[in-house]
């Protein structure tokens, strides 16, 4: 058997190395979160467990970019946890952050349970329809970015360029892709799990239930005006832009699940 | 005889308790699987960042079937082969073929809360009703 090699000047020679090593991929561009034990120790010197709470659902908060390192256990949730115990005189004040954790405690255990079953419907969808109601592909265009909804393709672009996208912003595009397409969350989750550089099975998957209501009480949506509160100045939310996302909950619930709560 | 300690993309540091289970001077080795690699499909950028971890680990990274690699290991070092807990089938199967044909030991990793019975996991504010208390302490109830 072969031994690979550790020994790298830099950065680009190993990204020289490591495409010569997978002929199959058809992007070879590298992403700027950096792998390694020392970068996991920055990054968890740097958590702001309290404004996390306060500031978590925004897209430019005190999240901790800890999550490739938690996916592949660079860091344990027990690391992280003890970390932000230690940045505060109560643990109350942190919470929520801890909540956070053990959602990914929560999933694991999850699919610990069955591993098989992650890739199935836990339940049926909550919309009105059936799954046979939802297409089976990914369409190109939600896979390149070329929706035609302005945030949608500028979170699309983020997660192809950068390997990583933030939580609400992945249940944005989750939530278009499911309830505005129609696609089934299968194609969506696996297209993320192949960009997303922290992209986890049960956490992955069962999020993506999560927003298409198989693994919920309820479809997750959002409205333009929602993205507008949370997004910041560098996403483009204009009315004319986004058209399909500008309307209120109640339209958009009549519009996307018109058979919801009919007597069958 | 020596133990092979194989860490695989769920456990890729170096102070896991599977090193606390092996003994002194076990060989270390990550296994560089095209074919499982394409099976999960990975992105370019999830490779990087994978493979800039092993460098900061001490173990050979070796470029092959991960069966083959481990079993071909198995035989020369005469050795238990010491293994961290997975949820992913495709590690859990290649972790039981392994065990058909020699000694290997699945060591699970610290637990974010240590809790007396299993959680009720149909939604998570009943498994978050149970395990709050611990979570919110350092070391989770160990």
């Amino acid at each position: 058997m072969d031994e690979l090699s550790r020994d790298f000047a830099n950065r680009d020679d190993l990204v020289a190395y490591l495409t010569g090593l997978t002929p199959w991929l058809d992007d070879h561009q590298p992403g700027p979160m950096l792998g390694g034990v020392r970068a996991a120790r920055q990054q968890l010197e740097q958590i702001e467990p309290v404004r996390y709470a306060r500031t978590r659902n925004f897209l430019d908060g005190a999240v901790t970019r800890l999550s490739p390192y938690i996916r592949h256990a660079v860091l344990t949730l027990d690391d992280v946890r003890n970390a932000a115990l230690e940045c505060v005189e109560k643990p109350v004040q942190i919470e929520k952050f801890v909540q956070e954790l053990g959602w990914r405690d929560y999933w694991q255990r999850v699919y610990r349970s069955n591993p098989e079953s992650i890739w199935k419907d836990v339940e049926s969808y909550k919309t009105g329809y059936t799954a046979a109601d939802y297409a089976t592909e990914l369409p190109e265009d939600i896979a390149f970015g070329e929706t035609g909804v302005a945030c949608i393709d500028q979170f699309i672009t983020c997660l192809r360029d950068t390997g990583y996208l933030h939580n609400h912003a992945r249940m944005y595009v989750a939530a278009y892709v499911v309830h505005w397409r129609r696609i089934r969350w299968q194609a969506g989750a696996g297209w993320f799990l192949h960009h997303l550089v922290d992209g986890d099975p049960a956490s992955n998957n069962l999020s993506w239930q999560w927003v298409a209501s198989t693994f919920g009480q309820k479809p997750y949506i959002f409205n333009l005006d929602n993205v507008r509160k949370y997004a910041g100045a560098d996403i483009n939310t204009t009315s004319a832009d986004n058209a399909p996302l500008d309307a209120s909950y109640d339209t958009l619930t009549e519009r996307l699940f018109p058979r919801r709560g009919r007597a069958a | 005889m020596s133990d092979i300690i194989w860490l695989h993309e769920d456990a890729l540091r170096d102070d896991h308790p599977v090193f606390d289970a092996a003994e002194p001077g076990a060989m270390v080795c990550f296994v560089w699987d095209d074919e499982y690699l394409q099976a999960m499909d990975y992105g370019f950028k999830r490779l990087l960042f994978i493979y800039e971890t092993l460098l900061e680990l001490p173990l050979a990274i070796l470029h092959g079937n991960q069966v083959a690699c481990l079993s071909a290991l198995a035989g020369e070092h005469n050795g238990r082969i010491l293994v961290p807990e997975t949820p992913n089938p495709r590690l859990q199967q290649t972790i039981a073929t392994l065990g058909e044909n020699g000694r290997v030991e699945v060591v699970e990793d610290r637990p974010f809360v240590t809790l007396a019975h299993a959680p009720d996991l149909h939604r998570f504010f009943r498994y978050w009703n149970t395990a709050r208390k611990l979570a919110m302490t350092p070391g989770g109830g160990r």
